[in-house]
């Protein structure tokens, strides 16, 4: 199996070891006997999603989101049409916010965003970083991360994880957080998020696999030291619930 | 009315010092709390001295703050300030307490503030800085502070335009303070081009890759480390200033820095973050009336009294632990460095017990922004992980070029301890931070005097 991996904004949004997600998954691809070709979309070069598998951005400073978003202007209709070809869409941390449909910063300007999610976000000048577990249907484990924002958004109606244990969710504590629809996922947990929660990294696999019609098999690779991880930060999280 | 408030905080301050002692209860900034609370506008009635310095940035405050005060000790001044690093708005305001009169005139020539760069908003909201040392902007404790351009923000308030800047021009966000400040009131330091710069950026992220003001592409004629260094916006033109003061002439291996071509420093610690706090405290001595005799004689072969390494003994290893601030890659990076330039067979401990001394966070994405290849040299025999965060450490070590036999895992710091006191001889060179140092320095036997 041949997958083609597009990171976007590699250089800018980067604030919390987001490569790792996709160093992590391409190891966990290749021991299923995928070959796995990571590809950047930079700064400067002209947006394009074609032939790409999954494609992931994770987070970034307020400035280099808005600059992003700029970027990326009018590519929500592209974007869409690699999801309905069943490319697997994750962003994660501010990233969150590019797939809906704008962001409002803290001085009042709205900037149009790509419009897969119908939802919106408004900066504040207060930041709320903090740790999070969070629950979602589609996992049997609990996912385990952080978060570090300064926003809220509004009118998400499929999130991606329907409750949280601990942290902030999209417009409340412990309420529901992330957007999901389809194989579009979008989470403004960072940790780097997969690389913290094997379990999703899996479920990204499966709807990969699912996409290019890959048989798999049932268990999935088990890589060292991911699992042990996980547990101990959910053990350390949990002892924090009141 | 405000006046009568002001003494009554004042001496009620004052007041509480002998009462702690006399309860045995430590020194805190508790009596500035006090004063705080009775007169919230405490500080627009000192009576301040001629000169105050503030220093603030991610990284080199302390350093910085040390050096400066001795060179205007040397000088002659009698210099107020904060040793302890109490740098939020009740720290300082204790500091003022215990150092003014009765009727609040500040008892010195100089008062120098260590200047927590979030809060130096709510500290400089009643008096201001005559000069504020702005050191450097990094990706330093997220969880807390939030990234550099949040912080960046933070700062920007606590800028009076009478007063003068002095910053980094090495650092492109630290530089672009200077933007609508008039131009009079700002210098800068930097240093030069010289045999220890790189032409290529070093470590995982580059937070210089794109311009503070436009985020066009950046382009580097060198780099002294991160993203400090030579840069220019190749869309808005933005660009490194001319330094006033330069560091004109490096030699790390022979521990020689020039300044602006004139002054030879010898130097006690090699390490390149030394470099630019030295810059950092000639400038603003200099503009302060100290004469470069005086400052040369001072930090010639200066040994920070706040070192951030510790020597110690374990078994037969000689140890010495280097402080890396958790959630701080740059710290990490430089210590990383050192162990990397040393030729001679060592062993390496890392450990990541509690993320921050206080508070907690599980979070350690982190660990992927330090470039842990640099340890991936034929001299560093051993790698120990440990710590509650053991699994994190050695999940990071996966996806480096280092060979996994030479990595030991332990998650138990005493059973690493008690391994390495029963093994080899190797020098140890321990990276943890303040959360962590005392789980290993309350375990080995310490050398005095350590530097």
């Amino acid at each position: 199996m041949e997958l083609t991996i597009l990171h976007l904004y590699p250089d800018i949004m980067n604030l919390y070891g987001e490569y790792a997600n996709l160093a992590v998954l391409r190891r966990h691809l290749q021991a299923l006997g995928a070959s796995v070709t990571v590809r950047a979309l930079h700064g400067d070069d002209r947006p394009s999603f074609e032939g790409a598998d999954l494609i992931y951005m994770g987070a970034g400073m307020e400035r280099m989101q808005k600059f992003v978003l700029e970027r990326l202007s009018g590519q929500g209709d592209a974007l869409r049409q690699a999801a309905d070809r069943g490319a697997v869409i994750l962003f994660t941390g501010s990233a969150m916010e590019i797939l809906g449909r704008s962001v409002t910063d803290a001085a009042g300007r709205e900037y149009p965003a790509l419009g897969l999610g119908d939802y919106t976000t408004r900066e504040t000048d207060q930041r709320n970083p903090g740790d999070v577990i969070a629950q979602t249907e589609l996992l049997p484990t609990p996912v385990v991360g952080f978060m570090n924002k300064c926003s809220l958004t509004q009118g998400v109606k499929t999130p991606l994880f329907s409750r949280l244990l601990l942290g902030l969710g999209n417009e409340s504590q412990l309420g529901p957080e992330g957007y999901v629809d389809g194989n579009i996922f979008a989470t403004h947990i960072t940790g780097p998020v997969l690389v913290k929660n094997p379990a999703f990294i899996d479920l990204v696999i499966r709807r990969l696999a699912g996409a290019k019609g890959w048989d798999l098999p049932e268990q999935l690779p088990v890589l060292p030291h991911e699992q042990d991880a996980y547990a101990v930060t959910l053990r350390e999280l949990r002892a924090r619930v009141k | 009315m405000g006046k009568l408030r002001f003494y009554i905080a004042l001496w009620a301050g004052k007041l509480c010092r002998p009462v702690l002692k006399l309860t045995r209860h430590k020194a805190t900034t508790f009596p500035g709390e006090l004063a705080l609370r009775l007169c919230p506008s405490f500080l627009q009635y000192v009576h301040m001295p001629e000169q105050v310095i503030a220093v603030t940035g991610s990284n080199g405050k302390t350093s910085s703050v040390e050096m400066i005060a001795a060179m205007l000790a040397a000088d002659g001044r009698q210099v107020v300030y904060n040793k302890e690093g109490s740098n939020q708005i009740e720290g300082v305001t204790a500091l003022l307490l215990y150092n003014c009169s009765l009727t609040g005139r500040v008892r010195g020539d100089v008062l120098l503030l260590e200047s927590d760069e979030r809060y130096a908003k709510f500290t400089f909201r009643w008096f201001h800085p005559t000069h504020y040392v702005i050191t450097n902007l990094y990706r330093d404790q997220l969880t807390r502070n939030g990234h550099q351009q949040w912080v960046y923000d933070a700062i920007l308030p606590s800028i009076h335009p009478e007063t003068t800047l002095i910053l980094n021009g090495d650092d492109p966000l630290v530089a672009s303070f200077a933007q609508g400040h008039d131009p009079e009131k700002v210098k800068w330091f930097g240093l030069e081009e010289n045999p220890s710069s790189t032409k290529e950026h070093q470590g995982i992220y580059d937070d210089g890759a794109r311009c503070p003001l436009c985020q066009g592409r950046m382009e580097y004629s060198c780099y002294h480390f991160a993203h400090i260094g030579h840069y220019r916006c190749t869309v808005c033109g933005y660009s490194r200033p001319a330094p006033d003061f330069a560091g004109t002439a490096l030699d790390l291996e022979q521990g020689q820095l020039t300044i602006n071509g004139q002054t030879q420093i010898h130097l006690a610690f090699r390490s390149i973050y030394n470099i630019y706090n030295i810059l950092a405290a000639w400038s603003v001595c200099s503009l302060a009336g100290v004469s470069p005799q005086t400052m040369a004689q001072v930090l010639n072969n200066y040994m920070l009294k706040n070192g951030r390494i510790v020597r110690f003994t374990l078994g037969a290893h000689r140890g010495a632990l280097l402080i890396s601030k958790h959630e701080n890659s740059v710290a990490y990076d430089t210590n990383l460095g050192y162990i990397q330039s040393l030729d001679e067979p060592c062993e390496v401990m890392i450990i990541v017990d509690a993320v921050s001394r206080r508070y907690f966070t599980g979070e350690t994405s982190w660990l992927w922004d330090i470039d842990f290849d640099r340890l991936n040299a034929p001299h560093v025999r051993r790698i120990w992980l440990c710590g509650t965060y053991e699994n994190d450490l050695a999940l990071r070590f996966d996806y480096t070029q280092v060979s996994p036999d030479r990595l030991q895992f332990r998650q138990s710091i005493p059973q690493a301890v008690e391994e390495l006191k029963a093994s080899g001889d190797l020098p140890l060179y321990v990276m943890t931070c303040f959360s962590d140092r005392d789980k290993l320095l309350n375990l080995v036997q310490l050398e005095q005097g350590g530097d």
